[in-house]
């Protein structure tokens, strides 16, 4: 039986300030200057999900593996605009300008803070998970993926934590620019910047370190239906059922937050259900005991 | 859960020494180079204004090269595994190594300037951010893969990544048959930029083919690649009864996170060396067992030093006894399709009976003391190679492939 032993979500919706702060997290705190959005909803939401689990770094270490989906990339307007603005001749982009000039005033650090993998490597380093790990790309689709690599590891004995990590930076012009383009679209004011973490162990090995017991994974099922990416857009959905769904358009994070806020909130054992049918075609299932 | 044995029963390649795996490898073993000028726009004023740039032109249905790299890599793969009059069947499966989003400056401009952005799929889905997932619903459709596709982000490893993860679907009978591989291209205007910002690319502009230098005292740090390399799994079992003869086997996969630093590798080499240590486990074979290491072999200063030292924490005394070759001295760093590519020069040569060469590997540094093939390729019979990918931010993996002659023998 995989078992949830800590759950936690983060999240910011249109109303609410621009930037987290994830200094408390950080074993070296230079490192924040690498970090963009994605980044800090990883790191805060994987270290509150780890010290409700009880886990610290003597846990951790080659047992523990890491599973990470991330949003679309979020290049921000004002990292791009300077390099835009002394690349254009006229109203156009202009490659020798780009060149001379152009590219200078991009800051030197802009790849580390949108590159997908960069939420996966600050959880890593600031809580030494050096297990197995698997980074993937957008979308609920991916969170099953990541979701059945984690329990593969885990029955397999691989490693004994699996630490599941869902992020996306989605108040960020390129990305309401992508949702604003597909059919049907989604407003700007719906897109939240999300994130959330699920440890997940065996049973066994949970209670035989005294965690608690939080939530059960009961099942999960997924399909796929190739189909031509141009032509058959698909509104895609997303349900929960046994608690409410929280607001806002979270990206991949959704599945983990409800987790996160019904391990929470819940006085009473409850079933969850998540089903999702992304704009992508692929259908899944996964069905949980969340415990009182 | 029972194990099945994990069959290769097909390769397909764009690189920029090669497309289709009989010119590719011919390139790999007479050494011959794919670096050459930038002309897929102009980067007359960029530090580095060389790369490792596919010459064929490949059609693809939205104008974003690692889409075109991949379908035909995929293309060639299939038709090699159907070349016996049978094709793989029951649940197929893609993984996939992909590259960042495509992002358009011109596109970028055109927005700012106020224009409306269009309104065909075609070019609402390739203006301004092309999704990278796109690339594994292409081939999924063009190869009725019905299982959900994998994707895999994990940047310089990625490749291995998605071989390894495709590899354990196969073995443990998630799937029966898996496409599986990498496609990148960052020859564009930005992804140029940056690494040339972070002073992680190559300057030596005057001589392209002398510019990618893994292990070399003089190396200066990596040229920019691009392409696919792709790879069928089959269960070896349901391989052989289709009448496919297997070009090898996949026997091991590990990977590793270095819980370090964010451009720079664990000073010990722990994450690399916990990689192949990994992957040596999985495969239940001994270091002594494997014939060569296809090297990750960036030509940066920091790596290869230490990809140098995990070698010889994982091997000991058998570190010095095995050829390693670096495919990127021949075609540049690949980034998310790097591990895949290799993986197909690896058991290309493997199966050919050679390795092929580190060219430019004129002095080696004085931390870099291994066998690494100088110049030219060397006869030299492999039943096992180890291949092996690390990426920024610390990701490490990888794989272990038995040759033809040795998976035949096996039974």
């Amino acid at each position: 039986m995989i078992c949830v032993t800590g759950a936690s979500s983060v999240a910011l919706g249109p109303h609410d300030p621009k930037t987290l702060e994830p200094t408390e997290f950080l074993r070296a705190k230079k490192t924040r200057k690498f970090m963009g959005t994605q980044d800090d909803l990883a790191v805060i939401s994987a270290g509150r999900a780890l010290a409700q689990a009880g886990l610290g770094a003597e846990r951790l270490a080659e047992r523990a593996g890491l599973f990470a989906v991330v949003g679309y990339i979020p290049f921000n307007r004002e990292d791009i605009d300077p390099v835009l603005t002394e690349s254009l001749e006229g109203e156009r982009f202009s490659m020798q300008r780009f060149s001379s000039g152009g590219f200078q005033q991009a800051h030197p650090l802009l790849t580390f803070r949108c590159l997908p993998n960069m939420p996966a490597f600050h959880v890593s380093a600031n809580f030494d998970l050096q297990g197995p790990y698997f980074v993937s790309y957008p979308g609920a689709g991916q969170v099953y993926a990541a979701l059945e690599e984690a329990v593969s590891s885990l029955n397999d004995e691989s490693i004994d934590v699996a630490v599941l990590v869902a992020v996306a930076h989605q108040r960020n012009f390129l990305v309401e620019h992508h949702f604003g383009r597909i059919t049907p679209p989604v407003a700007a004011a719906e897109l939240w910047d999300a994130g959330a973490c699920l440890v997940l162990e065996r049973a066994d090995f949970a209670r035989a370190r005294g965690a608690k017991l939080r939530a059960e994974l009961l099942g999960m099922q997924q399909h796929y239906e190739p189909h031509d990416a141009l032509t058959q857009e698909f509104a895609g959905n997303e349900t929960l059922s046994g608690v409410a769904r929280p607001p806002g358009e979270r990206g991949p994070a959704l599945l983990f937050t409800a987790l996160a806020e019904a391990v929470g909130g819940s006085a009473a054992a409850l079933e969850l259900v998540h089903r999702v049918q992304t704009r992508d075609h692929v259908s899944a299932q996964s069905r949980w005991r969340v415990l009182s | 859960m029972k194990r099945q044995r994990v069959a290769i029963t097909a390769m397909g390649v764009v690189a920029p020494n090669g497309c289709g795996v009989p010119e590719f490898l011919d390139a790999l073993l007479r050494g011959r180079s794919g670096i050459r000028q930038v002309t897929l726009f102009d980067p007359a004023a960029l530090p580095t204004r060389i790369a490792g740039q596919v010459q064929a032109l490949l059609p693809a249905p939205l104008p974003d090269r690692k889409i075109g790299f991949a379908l035909a890599a995929a293309r060639e793969a299939f038709a090699q595994a159907q070349a016996c009059g049978t094709a793989p069947s029951g649940r197929g499966g893609l993984s996939l190594g992909v590259g960042l989003e495509l992002f358009s400056m011109d596109d970028l401009a055109a927005q700012r300037a106020g224009q409306s952005p269009p309104s065909s799929p075609v070019e609402r889905l390739s203006f301004m951010q092309t999704p990278s997932d796109l690339c594994a619903h292409f081939l999924s459709e063009a190869h009725g893969l019905m299982l959900p596709p994998l994707l895999h982000v994990s940047a310089c490893a990625a490749g291995s990544d998605a071989l390894g993860s495709g590899f354990r679907r196969v073995r443990d009978g998630r799937a029966d048959f898996m496409l599986v591989g990498g496609t990148d291209s960052m020859i564009n205007p930005l992804g140029m930029a940056g690494f040339a910002a972070l002073n992680a690319t190559s300057t030596r502009n005057a001589e392209p083919e002398r510019a990618s230098r893994p292990f070399e005292r003089s190396r200066d740090g990596f040229v920019l690649g691009e392409g696919a390399g792709m790879l069928l799994l089959e269960r070896w079992e349901a391989a052989l009864a289709r009448g496919a003869t297997p070009l090898g086997e996949l026997v091991g996969y590990g990977n590793s996170l270095d819980a370090h630093g964010i451009s720079e590798p664990h000073p010990e080499a722990r994450g690399a060396s916990q990689a192949m240590a990994r992957a040596l486990a999985d495969a239940g074979l001994l270091p002594t067992d494997i014939s060569a290491i296809n090297a990750h072999g960036t030509a940066t200063p920091k790596n290869d030093p230490i990809e140098t030292l995990a070698i010889h924490r994982v091997f000991g005394q058998h570190a010095k006894k095995m050829p390693i070759s670096a495919t990127k001295s021949l075609i540049g760093h690949l980034i998310s399709a790097a591990g895949a590519v290799e993986a197909v020069a690896a058991l290309s040569c493997m199966n050919a009976g050679f390795v092929h060469p580190t060219i430019n590997l004129d002095q080696p540094d004085s931390t870099c003391d291994l066998d690494y093939v100088p110049h030219h390729a060397r006869r030299h019979r492999q039943a096992y190679v180890l291949s092996s990918s690390y990426g920024f931010g610390g990701h490490n993996a990888a794989i272990v492939l038995r040759g033809q002659e040795a998976a035949l023998a096996a039974g």
